[in-house]
């Protein structure tokens, strides 16, 4: 195995340690803040995942709207919320259990199945050229109708979040 | 290179572990936390295999999956403000009223 | 192409001097905002420590490890330590993508009886040349937002929090008008990569068939007002004055590091003069032409390098001089106005530049 294989193993076990990790901090420990931080790592990692898929573009894309905006936001809630400071209590023993034994089954199930009927033996020879170019190139000629949409939708998302987020309703309630 | 049903594998324990999140807890804002996990793991599936058949159409369709969770995540958001507004707590079970 | 161990011992090299250059940003900062600000407030400054209060960075530096370091009762530990460190590692990890240097070729020799670099082999001084450059840059300046957000709120401190909320808002508005502006200098080099962004500003504009011009972006007219747009959002972005409300001294005591002693101020200070080097190196490789000397072909050699490399420092150098002029001539601006012109002003003008430069490239004529 020479070496650039060989670090690209490491690369891919320590990160997929790194994204697992932290997945589980999120959904475990108390603090909400902790957990939003915790979620920030664990797309950083996925990013460094997007890497090793040969799509750097996408891995940039990641970090800047999930980790570096879509979880400001989240960070930014939680504190103006002061949740940060009030710990929840946890849910009923019965729903834990219910919880864990469910998910871990469904884990188990699909990861049996993926490791036994995946047929992809062969692995391309070639690497997957996915730079700025091409992704824009078919962005805009074949994804242009949903490139389009895209931007209606996140207006309406801004409308939609000024109006629910309280400010709107002391004008519109006579 | 990597074998894809490692990255698929990485994405399938992503995927329980948000499940999981959903199940076990009773913060909103960790609730949305862990579905935008599931939506990310949804997002390597399509990565690992745009590598694999050598398909950009997985990649513009991660593209378009990161736009439309921001907007849904800025909607959420607004929308469990509102809530915790009115109710003073984040807390899903609280949220059993249909109308108050 | 063959992945051996050149290629990580090069790596390494290039690691090693780019750790170089942060690292010593911080302590020569520290003298010349001094020293700047006493040009400029016509008073002496620092100047009994060494010659020129040149030691005086030494003075500081041991007067921040032999500090007491407080951690108030209140704070949430972890985070509260892990702050610094978090506000550190897009500052560090930037100039990753930032090239220093002209690539030169390095010949076969033989060193310690084994032939390395077989065949000549390329040097780039670029840590690493991504395809998608500009958007790690993006990405993280948006990192960045986290070590202010974390250092205020993990201080159980209302105004803190208060100045963190205010700091975060103010840069995460301003990452927007900084993107913009940046994609058109892109535009003009026709890649997201910024080895050829500025291997495109090394060619010369010929005005009247006899004067010559470097093709810098920031010589051609078309380039102007991206070029301030961009310089704006970099002062917004490092929290520098005029955009500093929300850690002004006398104001809100210090902002987000209020509650931080000694080393972790220290980090503070560090991470701060660092974006600044790095957003400095940002307005050089797009607008000021990065490592090109003017009217000189530098050569494929070392020698080559050297003067790119001397070309480079002394172009950010500038800028950072300009950093700590700007910081002692303009007066702050109200948080309000500044978030007022931040979306108002330099968001539709980043816009509506896009298409100008797009429309001008067009025209063929940038």
């Amino acid at each position: 195995m020479d070496l650039r294989r060989m670090i690209e193993f490491v690369i891919f076990f320590f990160f997929a340690a790194v994204a697992v990790i932290f997945a589980l901090v999120v959904i475990l420990h108390r603090n909400a803040v902790v957990g939003a931080l915790s979620l920030v790592a664990s797309f950083f990692a996925l990013a460094v995942m997007y890497v090793l898929l040969d799509a750097p573009f996408l891995a940039a894309l990641q970090v800047i709207v999930y980790a570096g905006a879509i979880m400001v936001l989240f960070l930014f809630v939680i504190m103006l919320l002061n949740l940060g400071h009030r710990t929840e209590e946890p849910a009923r023993p019965i729903q834990q259990f219910l919880g864990f034994t469910g998910s871990a089954a469904f884990a188990i199930t699909l990861i049996y199945y993926i490791a036994k009927y995946t047929a992809f033996r062969v692995l391309p020879t070639t690497p997957f050229l996915s730079d700025a170019r091409s992704i824009g190139v078919t962005l805009f000629e074949a994804y242009i109708f949903p490139f389009e949409m895209v931007s209606i939708l996140l207006l309406a998302a801004i409308v939609g979040a000024l109006l629910l987020s309280g400010r709107g309703r002391q004008a519109v309630n006579p | 290179m990597i074998p894809t049903e490692w990255f698929l594998i990485l994405s399938a324990i992503l995927f329980s572990i948000g499940v999981c999140g959903v199940l076990t807890r009773k913060n909103g804002i960790t609730i949305f936390m862990s579905i935008e996990l599931m939506v990310n793991a949804v997002n390597l599936t399509f990565l690992a295999y745009a590598r694999q058949f050598h398909q950009l159409h997985g990649l513009i369709f991660v593209f378009f999956v990161m736009a439309i969770a921001a907007a849904e995540a800025a909607v959420g958001l607004a929308i469990f403000i509102s809530l915790f507004h009115h109710r003073d707590t984040i807390d899903v079970d609280e949220a059993n009223l249909m109308h108050w | 192409m063959p992945f051996d161990a050149t290629d990580i011992a090069l790596s390494f090299v290039k690691i090693g001097i780019t750790l170089f250059m942060l690292l010593n940003v911080a302590p020569v900062m520290n003298w010349v905002e001094r020293r700047g600000s006493a040009l400029i407030q016509d008073r002496p400054g620092p100047n009994r420590v060494g010659p020129f209060g040149l030691f005086q960075t030494v003075a500081d530096a041991l007067k921040f490890f032999f500090k007491e370091d407080i951690i108030p009762a209140q704070a949430h530990r972890s985070l509260y330590m892990m702050a610094p460190a978090i506000g550190l590692l897009p500052a560090m990890t930037t100039l990753a993508v930032v090239p220093w240097g002209r690539p030169f070729l390095l010949h076969e020799r033989t060193l310690f009886g084994r032939t390395v670099f077989q065949g000549g082999r390329w040097f780039e001084p670029i840590v690493a040349d991504v395809n998608a450059g500009i958007l790690i840059i993006f990405g993280l300046a948006s990192l960045s937002v986290y070590g202010v957000t974390i250092a205020g709120w993990s201080s159980a401190n209302k105004y803190s929090f208060f100045g963190a909320i205010r700091s975060s808002a103010q840069m995460i508005s301003y990452e927007l008008a900084l993107g913009l502006a940046a994609v058109s200098a892109l535009l003009v080099a026709g890649s997201l990569r910024l080895t050829e962004v500025v291997a495109k500003q090394t060619g010369y504009f010929v005005l009247f068939d006899t004067i010559k011009l470097p093709a810098w972006n920031v010589v051609s007219p078309a380039m102007w007002l991206s070029f301030i747009i961009f310089s704006v959002a970099a002062f917004a972005e490092t929290n520098r004055l005029p955009f500093d409300f929300a850690e002004a001294e006398a104001e809100l005591v210090a902002g987000y590091h209020t509650e931080y002693s000694s080393m972790k101020f220290a980090l503070f200070f560090m991470g701060e003069y660092m974006s600044m080097f790095t957003m400095a190196a940002l307005v050089t490789t797009l607008f000021l032409g990065g490592w090109d000397v003017p009217w000189y072909n530098e050569p494929a050699t070392f020698g080559g390098f050297l003067i790119s490399f001397v070309s480079f420092l002394l172009k950010v150098c500038f800028l950072m001089f300009v950093f700590v002029w700007v910081r002692w001539t303009i007066p702050r601006l109200k948080y309000d106005i500044l978030m007022r012109i931040g979306w108002k002003v330099f968001l539709p003008l980043a816009i509506v530049n896009i298409i100008l430069v797009a429309g001008f490239i067009a025209k063929g004529w940038i």
